[in-house]
């Protein structure tokens, strides 16, 4: 009896609590990071990483190594709501598009964060990549919780 | 006994995301070599971060089982390049999937070569 309160009860208080407070934990996320982005931009004085795969002034590079960081991402349930109406008319779906954004700007801050605690001068040939994982494959329901993964890799000199 | 040739590998041989290995000089390529693994969630962790999908935002068990799984991936594939006689790899990429069942293929990628110092 409480069990089957507890399961029909407890997602619509979760539905409701994600409509309410879901866009202040994402945004307190997102404010961190963009403090973060600024304490290393000031501190480089511009940016470490780079997606050409040669340094742009001619320097000799004594040692380099592979970087990678990743983030997995999700939605919460009253943007997934949002977006289900949305893909019924189509068009662009921004509640998603605040969540991707994070996740790509969080995973290159890390690539940078990483590459300066290593002790590496730059970061050469980024390259960033989207994959959909650990979602459900069953009777064709694919990704119904939207978890999407981040990953950014790229070449440390010094 | 794997698990330490896996980590000894790791820390010497090189590799690289560019085509060079920067004040090497590439002199032999072995071809294409790869490693991949497959994650699978783990129950409890699939709860938590089931109850983090309410508020959305970054899942941290989810981030930390996928890059061990890469790292390990990774491993494999220096494993792959060493066994070949490559004592580098150069050009490293990876990609990820899906898998049935709610599990996720981590594949990486790269040219194995012989590099020698100049």
């Amino acid at each position: 009896m409480a069990v089957i309160a507890l399961f029909t009860v407890f997602p619509s208080l979760a539905f409701i609590y994600s409509m309410l407070f879901a866009r202040f934990h994402q945004s307190k996320a997102l404010n961190e990071l963009l403090a973060r982005e600024t304490v290393v931009m000031k501190q480089l004085g511009g940016d470490n990483l780079h997606t050409l795969s040669k340094p742009i002034s001619e320097r000799k590079i004594n040692k380099s190594g592979l970087l990678m960081s990743n983030i997995t991402v999700a939605p919460s349930w009253w943007q997934l709501f949002l977006g289900s109406i949305r893909s019924i008319f189509g068009g662009n779906i921004v509640s998603f598009d605040k969540v991707l954004a994070f996740g790509r700007s969080e995973v290159m801050q890390r690539l940078r964060e990483q590459a300066i605690g290593e002790g590496w001068d730059e970061v050469l040939n980024v390259r960033v990549e989207t994959s959909m994982v650990l979602n459900k494959v069953k009777g064709g329901k694919q990704n119904k919780m939207g978890t999407l993964e981040f990953v950014a890799y790229g070449t440390g000199i010094r | 006994m794997y698990l330490l040739i896996l980590r000894r590998l790791m820390q010497e041989m090189m590799t690289s995301n560019i085509e060079t290995i920067p004040g090497f000089t590439i002199t032999k390529s072995w071809g294409v070599v790869s490693g991949s693994t497959v994650r699978a969630k783990h129950i409890g962790k699939d709860i938590l971060a089931g109850l983090k999908n309410i508020i959305g935002g970054e899942l941290k068990a989810y981030t930390e089982l996928l890059m061990e799984a890469r790292t390990e991936a990774l491993g494999r594939m220096m494993m792959d390049a060493s066994q070949r006689g490559a004592n580098a790899v150069v050009n490293v990429r990876f990609a990820t999937s899906s898998v049935a069942g709610g599990a996720a293929e981590l594949f990486a990628y790269g040219t194995g070569v012989t590099i020698v110092e100049g």
